[in-house]
């Protein structure tokens, strides 16, 4: 497909890394020379360099033929007046970042009106992410399919886990829970497990079912966490403003520390129910000042990754439950070694979006819809949420008559909201969703998980 | 990698086998064959060995192509070896650097009787040096990421490496697709003229490549065919110009394309070349016709750096040799297959001479390069600017090397000139009627060097001096 990604931030370059990787032909725009080159040496794509709002520089960029165009620069203004030349131009599909607070009610009149596409805030997913994994705390990471009714949650098998040593198979007899393990990560590699896998120490390990099946099994290998009821939020930028409202809503204590006064002055007015607390949140005496020991939860979101990772491994040291750290660098493998164990990462997050939307355009010729998609383990497996079409051929054909590919499991099957665990006997309906995990590859239809 | 393009030459080493078939020269099949058994052999012992990191860095880039290089001409040379057309190893790699880099020179006085699938490979190196062989392979190879742009950067000649369309292998096809599709062209304008069909394709090759070797002992002279001196002149000019713009006039750009201030510069110097060494051939009583015919074919030939000759012009007047060696050093245009420091070079050093003459005047005055409308950042002309110095550098260390043979003056010189840009024939006894067969085994490596290093523009050479120069991790 051809692509357009004008602006090259954290978040352009992201998802630069990972269009490119998936085989499209891409232009990237952006004004600084140096960027552009570096980004040129590195991937597969073709650099403009000028102002990506100008019809001239977009005009040199093919917008008149692009299928989609991705306006990503730091400016919302800049974004929206990028995506309204290019529609005129002749481009297909628009995303636009918008990320200003103030503008996230005119997402409708933006689609509508404006035509764009499809509006991304990072920030306000991210935050999204983060309340999802503060309500479920038990787990590393958390992600939905089907409207919430199945999760993938990722945990880390510590020492004393009664896992240790114990293989796929086994889990289903001795925990009586309806859960499927569908990736294990260890050390530097990924794999899909087999039923004879053995699981190890440090392995980290993905799992699928629903909330209360999940949460069973968590309990019985006891890694269960009880509901977090404090939270400390260090940084009021966009997430932490996010992140505060939707948290406050559930009925939870927030504390938000913020360093700069306007700011938080700013923040007490648009939030209630709230502690706003003016100091340097990356300061020890300030954090014990504020009693960090006594929280649940600590949520790192300053903008410099090191401050986030030094007071995350502060709080951990100091017992806090549930310690979540904002990087943006997330290409640190080191990140999971030094105990960090829940990372969010808002590239991650948006650029997730945005190859689940272009994966469903470049899918719009065949016909079973992409639902969700998410990477898991940095990228290295995916989940993907199809809805199996109307007479495509393999449906109603027993699983253990079809030949998949090696590497992929078919996690579970959601019929008329009912969640089912296939096994050979089971069989895909029209109508159907059904979440397929792979590893290596890139799934565009559901037809690509066959020999 | 370097495996996969050891594989690929013995691949390309079929096309001679099955021309060997066809003139039933079946005696040198079998230097074909072993050649093709040993690359095999080579290429399947560095597969098997995998590199241990797999991530390939500008670096890397540089020196995997300047490895490639040699490997590619070492074995390229064996067929001539093993055939005995040329028996000794140094002189045979002397020839096959020579084709690969599209100079042109040779060591050979008689090739007019040497077998044809010889003959074919000789020339037929010319055409895959020409566009280079790793963007051969890039455009063959089933998926590339964005570091086989390091490796393009490297090999295609020029400042700067412009994709013609995002994806790199489709960029490489287009880029082979416009070379084959010229050379073939050609081929076919040469037929119709009256070429026989053998020669019209080894002919074709030769000036696509922007390489020179001539298949009859006195060059295209020897054909005594106006038409055939006029087209291949107007093909040495056309493949001494930028591969961009012919793909603007693909996508119907031309407009644009004409507006290229780099196409401007290289018609004036020809231009203007030609019309002085014309009026000093005129001046000289011959016809005006035969007089512009020459010039013209000679100045398209030195300046795109095919080296093709059809008159000795090592009668000429001085100025008008002068002039070719002037010529010499400009080169053809960035992203062409002609060697040289190329025309964009000489206008942003020119530019940047003006500039500085005007600074000295006005020490205030600020003052930016331009090219096609567009600045020049002070990086790019630093680099350029280094790049004539270490030019330089290289010319006057190997003309010293070269001087110990004792060879008189001008050969001396433009021996070391004519390799550096890859032209072919220079001036004295290594003129149009000369060859390189004269010089000692020190000056035939030093030539082969300079060759390499002016076909890779000078820095992938260097790197293999370096501690980085390990071949297995490359493999």
């Amino acid at each position: 497909m051809y692509i357009i990604i004008v602006g090259l931030g954290k978040l352009g370059i992201n998802l630069t890394a990972q269009l490119s990787k998936e085989g499209h032909d891409i232009v990237v725009v952006d004004e600084k020379s140096s960027v552009v080159t570096s980004v040129v040496d590195t991937y597969d794509v073709m650099g403009i360099c000028g102002n990506g709002a100008t019809v001239n520089i977009l005009t040199e960029a093919g917008a008149k033929k692009a299928k989609l165009l991705i306006a990503c620069t730091g400016s919302d203004e800049f974004n929206i007046l990028c995506c309204m030349f290019a529609k005129n131009i002749g481009t297909e599909n628009t995303i636009s970042r918008v990320r200003n607070p103030d503008y996230v009610d005119q997402h409708l009149f933006l689609k509508e009106k404006i035509g764009i596409n499809m509006i991304v805030n990072p920030e306000y997913e991210t935050a999204n992410e983060i309340s999802r994994i503060i309500r479920f705390p038990s787990v590393s990471k958390l992600d939905a399919f089907a409207g919430g009714k199945v999760e993938i949650a990722m945990i880390t098998i510590r020492e004393n886990n009664p896992l240790c040593g114990m293989a796929v198979n086994e889990i289903k007899k001795k925990f009586k829970a309806n859960v499927i393990v569908c990736a294990v990560q260890r050390e530097n590699s990924v794999y899909i497990p087999s039923g004879d896998f053995l699981f190890r120490q440090d392995d980290s390990i993905n799992i699928t079912g629903t909330r209360s099946e999940l949460s069973t099994f968590l309990k019985q290998i006891g890694v269960y966490k009880q509901r977090l009821k404090d939270i400390m939020i260090i940084g009021g930028g966009k997430i932490g403003l996010y992140l505060s409202e939707l948290l406050s809503q559930t009925g939870r204590n927030i504390k938000l520390i913020d360093s700069n006064e306007r700011k938080c002055r700013e923040l007490t007015g648009m939030l209630d129910e709230v502690t706003v607390i003016c100091g340097d949140g990356t300061d020890q005496d300030v954090l014990d000042e504020q009693n960090l020991e006594n929280h649940d939860a600590l949520v790192a979101l300053t903008d410099i990754d090191e401050e986030n990772i030094i007071v995350s491994m502060y709080a951990m040291s100091k017992n806090v439950k549930k310690v979540i750290t904002k990087v943006d660098r997330h290409s640190y493998s080191i990140l999971n070694d030094v105990g960090l164990e829940t990372l969010v990462s808002p590239q991650i997050i948006a650029g997730n979006l945005v190859t689940r939307y272009v994966r469903a355009l470049q899918n719009s010729a065949g016909n079973s819809q992409i639902n969700t998609l998410y990477k898991l383990v940095g990228g290295k497996v995916e989940a993907v949420e199809f809805s199996v079409p109307m007479d495509a051929g393999y449906e109603n054909i027993p699983f253990k008559d079809l030949s998949f590919l090696p590497n992929l499991l078919i996690v579970c099957i959601i019929r008329h909201g009912r969640i089912i665990f296939p096994s050979g006997d089971d069989v895909m309906k029209g109508g159907d969703n059904v979440i397929v995990i792979t590893s290596d590859r890139i799934l565009e239809d559901l037809h690509d998980i066959f020999i | 990698m370097l495996g996969t393009i050891l594989m690929t030459e013995a691949a390309l080493l079929l096309l001679p086998v099955a021309v060997a078939i066809y003139y039933g020269e079946l005696n040198v099949i079998l230097p074909f064959a072993v050649t093709i058994g040993l690359l095999t052999g080579t290429a399947m012992l560095m597969k098997i060995k995998k590199p241990s990191s797999m991530s390939i860095f500008a670096r890397d880039g540089y020196m995997l192509v300047a490895l490639s290089w040699l490997f590619l001409s070492a074995f390229g040379a064996l067929p001539f070896v093993i055939s005995k057309s040329i028996p000794n190893f140094i002189d045979a790699f002397f020839e096959t650097v020579s084709g690969f880099t599209t100079t042109g020179s040779t060591i050979l006085a008689e090739v007019a009787h040497l077998p044809k699938s010889i003959l074919f490979w000789r020339s037929f190196t010319h055409f895959i040096g020409g566009m280079g062989i790793l963007v051969f392979v890039i455009a063959i190879l089933p998926k590339t990421d964005g570091t086989a742009m390091h490796i393009m950067r490297a090999e295609v000649p020029g400042p700067t490496v412009g994709k013609l369309v995002s994806k790199l292998r489709a960029s490489a096809r287009i880029l082979y697709g416009i070379y084959t599709g010229m050379t073939l062209l050609l081929t076919v304008l040469l037929i119709i003229g009256g070429m026989p069909k053998f020669d019209s394709l080894l002919n074709a090759f030769a000036t696509a490549g922007t390489g020179g070797f001539s298949i009859l002992n006195d060059g295209i002279g020897g054909y005594h065919s106006p038409y055939a001196e006029v087209v291949i002149s107007i093909f040495m000019m056309l493949f001494g110009l930028n591969f961009n713009l012919y793909y603007l006039i693909l996508i119907r750009q031309g407009k644009s394309a004409l507006k290229d201030e780099e196409l401007h510069w290289y018609t004036g110097i020809i231009a203007g070349a030609t019309l002085i060494i014309t009026i000093y051939l005129t001046v000289l009583h011959h016809p005006f016709g035969e007089s512009l015919r020459l010039s013209f074919f000679q100045v398209c030939s030195i300046i795109s750096t095919t080296g093709f000759t059809t008159a000795d012009f090592n009668v000429w007047p001085v100025a008008t040799r002068i002039i070719l060696l002037i010529l010499m050093f400009v080169g053809g245009c960035v992203g062409s297959t002609g060697g040289g420091l190329k025309v964009s070079r000489i206008a942003v050093l020119v530019k940047n001479s003006v500039r500085l003459v005007r600074r000295a005047i006005n020490p205030r005055r600020c003052d930016t390069i331009k090219i096609n409308g567009r600045p020049v950042d002070d990086h790019t002309v630093h680099g350029i600017t280094g790049y004539f110095a270490t030019y330089m550098l290289v010319l006057v260390v190997s003309v010293f090397i070269v001087s110990i043979d004792g060879h008189e003056l001008t050969a001396t010189i433009t021996s070391v000139v004519t390799c550096l840009a890859n032209v072919g024939p220079g001036l004295g006894e290594i003129g149009p009627t000369g060859n390189f067969s004269g010089f000692s085994i020190l000056s035939k490596v030093i030539l082969s060097f300079d060759m390499l290093a002016g076909r890779l523009e000078l820095i992938p050479i260097f790197m293999l001096f370096t501690k980085y120069a390990i071949p297995r991790k490359y493999a």
